[in-house]
């Protein structure tokens, strides 16, 4: 299949620039041409196995990360809050 | 000289007083700086930090307090492993300055047993690669060709030990990436169980998949390593709570009596004939112990490699979903607005290879094509854990080469995606599959380069894995012997 660079970057929310976009074509449609070469499956029921099943700690709270210490890395920041750009 | 000694001869060292954990430590740092230049495994060190910490350890001891195994053991850390206070940048310019505020649950357990972490090592950014060289800040070369790579993504985990420039390493394994450097480089490397080993603190590549092991230059004392970080951690719901043996301790040579299958595609086109002749040889060495070799078939074998690629890119573009210059890491200098700020920080923070997995995981899981790609691969995944439970239904154990090649030059698949991808075909099934496998060092090839064979077994069997490869060790003499070049 063919696959829509442009599309797929967007959604990815990645930006290829426009004298790399041949290449990347290139690369992605090699890739893709690779990995949809798959039998057809033999069963069409995806089982989760009893031995796959997570076992979950107990719904306590604890004590967690201060939101300082959580915030140090922010690259921006004001209040106690993360500052971005506003969408409204 | 101490930096070219097993952990287990130094844990023996400090327990008889022949040596200190301070002169270990500074033996090691001075490798470090004779020999890092060529190799380029480290990104970071942390010197100031070792020595205080082994002069603690060391003032312990002399205090007459019993010590755990790796007390006073230094390693190196795969830089995707967090470290609080200290740099984690998984090799990418997205966390270049990237602190983390906690620590791996393994870095907590390694700290509690007394290890002491030299520093950060290098990988492939983000862990995605085959070779060390998509990292942003350096390509690791491998300690026995300096024009060579040194496997990925944990190379400078694989190069670290192999140069002596630490006796252990830890690295992380998604589809090989432990059990690549160490054929690559000719130490020994374990990816555990899918689930032994905590993933708290290990940045997400594929979260269905990733593993953190250990690396050394010998069978014991990658078991001592695991031991010490294995184990059900409340903070990792995948991880699994069971009684675990002391690898260490519960290690003898065990190969007599051993079924050993050999299945057949791992031996087919595109395998170099030195590696198959090398990994045969040492299946006919186990057999003259008393093991018994059986071919086996593992049919889908030929698929492993796209239904990995299929799978773990649908689960890095989720996991990389994060990165996105709002709470932490890189953030682009100009944007307009939210989502050009968006664009422009994973444009700008991510390599090549990282966005060409993100953009694959999103097609392969986007609208419409969701059916033809993930979820066949998903099916195909189901069947390959059924077709690995039927051949262990007979075998102990498998032995295949645990890498089709040996070490290729720098630069040369640079070019071609796919063709960098194949060095993968013969350690992706496992993780696929969530088993246990051991890559040791059975061989050289015309240049003297490693070869490695893969030992792959049930799951939970990591015991008769290190068993058997000590069994094997033990014909061969062992492979801690630093290279000559450097």
């Amino acid at each position: 299949m063919k696959i829509d660079v442009a599309h797929v970057a967007k959604l990815s929310r990645l930006r290829i620039p426009p004298e790399q976009l041949n290449q990347f074509e290139q690369q992605m449609q090699e890739i893709v041409n690779m990995v949809e070469d798959l039998p057809q499956p033999t069963v069409d029921n995806l089982s989760l196995r009893e031995s796959d099943a997570m076992e979950l700690r107990p719904d306590e709270v604890k004590p967690s990360l201060h939101r300082k210490l959580l915030l140090a890395g922010a690259p921006k920041k004001q209040a106690g809050c993360v500052v971005v750009p506003k969408t409204l | 000289m101490l930096y070219t000694k097993t952990a287990a001869e130094l844990s023996s060292m400090l327990r008889q007083g022949q040596c200190s954990s301070a002169e270990i430590v500074r033996e090691q740092y001075a490798r470090i700086a004779r020999v890092d230049g060529k190799v380029r495994a480290f990104l970071s060190l942390t010197e100031e930090q070792a020595l205080k910490t082994a002069a603690e350890l060391d003032g312990r001891r002399a205090g007459g307090e019993a010590l755990a195994p790796l007390a006073g053991i230094p390693l190196g850390v795969k830089d995707n492993i967090c470290t609080k206070d200290v740099a984690t940048t998984c090799a990418s310019r997205m966390l270049e300055s990237f602190v983390p505020p906690y620590s791996a649950t393994v870095m907590e357990k390694l700290e509690a047993a007394g290890a002491i972490p030299l520093g950060k090592l290098n990988l492939d950014e983000f862990a995605m690669g085959s070779s060390c060289e998509n990292s942003y800040f350096q390509k690791t070369a491998n300690p026995h060709d300096v024009t060579r790579v040194p496997g990925g993504s944990s190379g400078g985990s694989g190069a670290a030990v192999a140069a002596g420039m630490a006796p252990l390493s830890l690295g992380s394994d998604t589809g090989g990436s432990i059990r690549l450097p160490a054929a690559f480089c000719g130490v020994v490397g374990l990816k555990p169980t899918y689930g032994t080993v905590s993933r708290y603190g290990l940045v997400a590549f594929a979260s269905s998949l990733d593993q953190i092991g250990p690396l050394g230059r010998s069978v014991a004392d990658v078991a001592m390593l695991y031991a010490a970080i294995c184990g059900g951690d409340d903070m990792d719901a995948t991880s699994i709570n069971r009684e675990y043996p002391d690898f260490g301790r519960a290690l003898k040579p065990d190969a007599k009596g051993k079924t050993i299958g050999i299945p057949k595609e791992y031996f087919g086109k595109g395998v170099d004939a030195d590696v198959a002749d090398a990994v045969m040889a040492a299946a006919r060495a186990l057999e003259g112990e008393g093991a018994r070799l059986a071919e086996v078939s593992l049919p889908s074998t030929p698929y492993a490699l796209n239904a990995y690629y299929i799978i773990s890119s649908a689960e890095a573009s989720s996991n990389l979903a994060r990165f996105d210059g709002v709470k932490y890491g890189f953030r682009a200098d100009e944007f307009e607005d939210l989502t050009d700020m968006y664009e422009q920080t994973r444009s700008q923070g991510f390599g090549q290879e990282v966005k060409r997995r993100i953009m694959l995981g999103t097609y392969v899981l986007s609208s419409g094509y969701y059916d033809a790609y993930y979820k066949r691969a998903k099916l195909l995944q189901q069947q390959m854990a059924e077709e690995f439970a039927g051949v262990f239904a007979t075998c102990d154990c498998l032995l295949t080469p645990t890498s089709p090649t040996t070490a290729f030059k720098l630069g040369e698949n640079l070019g071609s995606p796919t063709k960098m991808y194949a060095a993968d075909v013969c350690t992706v099934t496992v993780n696929i599959a969530g088993l246990p496998a051991l890559s040791v060092p059975c061989g050289r090839d015309g240049d003297g380069l490693p070869i490695g064979m893969q030992l792959i077994g049930p799951k939970f069997s990591e015991q008769t894995l290190l068993d058997v490869a000590h069994h094997y060790e033990q014909l061969t003499g062992g492979w801690n012997q630093l290279p000559e070049a450097l």
